[in-house]
């Protein structure tokens, strides 16, 4: 047996955009950003906590000198679980480098009707549906809704949302809510589905997901939910809209000093009241079309982009939240599966943690379920090359390919049964000869999109029945109490 | 003269703030008549900026570039000029409602309008319906812009308009609003005026409404 010399596995190949004096560099830039230029936090308690950190302040105005920044770095979580209500191991998600998971977006207004194909509004049956698709989709490992509810209670879209969709899905969630007592109603929701209060700290089963706004801005909503949320330990992101050109600079490195700062505001108040609770951070980060001034979500930019924020927010040993598998199209079409294919290889190459969007049509205004069972196949299609394959003794194959020898065939080898099953197989791709294909009734990929759409929507029934009936009925006097609250405050 | 309005066209469509100002600046001291500046030399000069958008000539930074410089010729002309002289361009209050601090969309439109020859009132982010009242009373636009990004503020638009109607002024000035999740149908709801979906379009959407109220 030979002795092998530096031998070192590398178990994915990734993109690398950034060299370490690249990312050094921004880093820089962000903690330059904050300590000189600074960032505006509406908030006067979260305003009080930078000051009492050693944070300077001025109006609205926090200016964060770099030690508060290492410090709150210095108690990042390296991993956080995030568990499945149903205590289902096979959808844990564990957060941590490297480890990427895809999933759906919050909040567009328009969603394309699943009947019709046409868009309208989003309404609170749609987040049912894309709660039990999602659910049967292998390759989408967190949820959002893909809309804003328009059908119920006007400021308890975020509350029915959660509702509805924690009990149509196992798969963890990435809730949002408007204010911070959607939050508590959805923090009471998650503790019902957990068991407990205990239970839940034990075992968070969603993550939050809050914005602040680009450049430099944390209102005083998304700075509220983003201390609730530490207060409770409930993992969480943190992350901006930086558009390119708009609200941020037009050069790359630019936009990603600006996007990391806007985060930071968060990651430093998170870790100042919770030291260890889960932030994620990221975002998404595109340009502005300089035509027709729309933010696009189909730009080669945003994957590069992603792919080296990526890069820097590992390097502050932070999660990333990254997007791909949007367009701008309005319906779907070539565009819309050229874009998506091209950012969720991306993405996955990159090793982003939560990559959303998966399903974000027309620039991010119109949420489309269709979009994202093409999207998971498309996921599926690039973890194939993430996974990459291991060279040794036994995938060499050298002595296969001696015994078989030149001519013959591998078909029926023993080596072949072990491993042929590892390929990928197609799930919506076409691979059928012509005569089969016109058999199976001509086909093209938007049919067979359309088909396994509305068959989960109509035959998979998801985890409604597996509901506890105490958890079920907490819920029900939440959302009663909340429609109170809701009353009570028109009537003021 | 012509040689002025060349220079004005030129600064104008470059794009260049100071150099714009300076031109304006010595053709009144030349004695140049303050309406052919405007007719004869910004105001096609914008229409050239305007056209070479649509081809895709230019890009949006660029336009607005030309319409900040635009803007501050007028800041100069405006006071030497007559009532008259300025046309259907009127004056605007803008501003993005209450409980919404995004202000990138309602700046697009401002300076747009602006570029187009408007005089424009910015009331900035955040404010609240009465703000929006109170800077109409004021400043009695003939264009009223209000902008939200948020589905949870988009109703403040229609409550301003209904402050509006009790003021008794609703009939006194077009209403225009936008923001991402804003669409025709709801600025119908709300009894807008004018929708526009973005802020290039904004400007031209305007004044169709105005011509088709003329």
């Amino acid at each position: 047996m030979s002795v092998r010399t530096n031998y070192t596995v590398y178990e994915s190949p990734r993109l690398q955009i950034l060299s370490e004096d690249q990312k050094e560099k921004i880093l820089n830039g962000m903690m330059r950003t904050l300590q000189y230029t600074g960032a505006h936090v509406h908030h006067e308690k979260a305003r009080e906590l930078f000051k009492k950190a050693g944070c300077k302040v001025d109006g609205v105005t926090v200016y964060f000198p770099p030690e508060v920044i290492l410090k709150a770095l210095s108690t990042v979580p390296p991993v956080t679980e995030v568990f499945p209500w149903d205590g289902n191991k096979e959808k844990k998600v564990v957060v941590e480098k490297n480890r990427s998971y895809f999933g759906p977006g919050p909040t567009p207004p328009n969603f394309i009707d699943t009947d019709t194909m046409e868009r309208r509004k989003y309404l609170r049956k749609d987040a049912n549906i894309v709660a039990r698709v999602c659910d049967a989709l292998p390759n989408i490992g967190f949820v959002q809704s893909l809309g804003s509810i328009s059908d119920v209670t006007n400021d308890l879209a975020d509350v029915y949302e959660f509702a509805d969709m924690v009990r149509n899905t196992t798969t963890p969630i990435m809730s949002w809510s408007f204010t911070r007592e959607g939050c508590r109603d959805i923090h009471r929701i998650a503790i019902a589905m957990a068991g407990g209060e205990e239970e839940f700290r034990q075992r968070p089963n969603y993550i939050f997901y809050g914005e602040p706004i680009s450049p430099l801005v944390s209102d005083f909503h998304a700075i509220d939910k983003c201390m609730y949320c530490a207060e409770n330990r409930i993992p969480q992101v943190y992350s901006p809209c930086a558009i390119g050109g708009g609200t941020v600079p037009a050069t790359h490195a630019g936009q990603l000093v600006v996007a990391l700062s806007e985060s930071m505001v968060g990651v430093i108040a998170a870790q100042l009241i919770n030291p260890g609770t889960c932030v994620i951070i990221g975002g998404v980060q595109s340009i502005l079309d300089m035509r027709y001034s729309i933010y696009s979500y189909g730009a080669p930019e945003l994957s590069l982009l992603s792919s080296a924020l990526t890069e820097v927010v590992q390097y502050c040993g932070l999660p990333m939240y990254s997007q791909s598998g949007c367009t701008d199209t309005k319906k779907m079409d070539m565009q819309s599966a050229l874009e998506a294919s091209l950012s969720i290889n991306a993405a996955m190459m990159s090793g982003a943690n939560f990559v959303h969007d998966n399903g974000y049509t027309e620039s991010g205004l119109t949420g489309d379920v269709f979009q994202t069972v093409m999207d998971d196949e498309l996921i599926s299609m690039a973890r194939v090359i993430e996974r990459s394959f291991d060279v040794n003794k036994e995938t060499l194959s050298v002595d296969v390919i001696d015994s078989v020898g030149p001519g013959g065939h591998y078909l029926y080898e023993d080596h072949t049964m072990k491993w042929f099953r590892t390929y990928w197989m197609p799930t919506l791709m076409d691979r059928n000869s012509y005569e089969g294909w016109v058999e199976e009734g001509r086909k093209t990929m938007k049919d067979r999109i359309i088909e396994k759409t509305r068959d989960l929507i109509d035959n998979y029934e998801g985890p409604r029945g597996k509901v506890p009936a105490q958890a079920d009925k907490e819920i029900e006097r939440i959302l009663q109490e909340a429609e109170k609250r809701a009353k009570e405050s028109e009537s003021k | 003269m012509s040689s002025d309005l060349g220079k004005i066209s030129d600064a104008l469509t470059k794009g260049n703030v100071d150099e714009l100002k300076e031109v304006v600046q010595q053709a009144l001291d030349n004695d140049a008549v303050p309406a052919d500046l405007l007719n004869k030399g910004l105001l096609p000069g914008m229409e050239a900026v305007g056209q070479k958008w649509k081809n895709g000539e230019m890009f949006m930074p660029e336009v607005l570039r030309c319409a900040k410089a635009m803007s501050g010729a007028m800041d100069i002309l405006r006071p030497r000029l007559a009532k008259e002289d300025l046309g259907s361009a009127g004056k605007m209050v803008i501003g993005t409602v209450s409980g919404d601090l995004h202000d990138i969309g309602k700046d697009l439109a401002a300076m747009m309008f602006e570029g187009a020859g408007y005089e424009v009132v910015n009331i900035g982010i955040d404010q609240p319906n009465e703000k929006f009242v109170e800077a109409a009373k004021e400043h009695k636009p003939t264009l009223l812009g209000m902008s939200a990004l948020l589905t949870t503020t988009m109703p403040r638009m229609g409550e301003v308009i209904n402050s509006l109607k009790e003021a008794g002024i609703r009939d006194q000035m077009a209403v225009i609003i936008g923001g991402a999740p804003v669409t025709q149908e709801f600025a119908e709801e709300i009894g807008a005026d004018i929708y526009a979906p973005n802020a290039g379009s904004a400007v031209d959407l305007a004044r169709e409404y105005f011509e088709s109220k003329a």
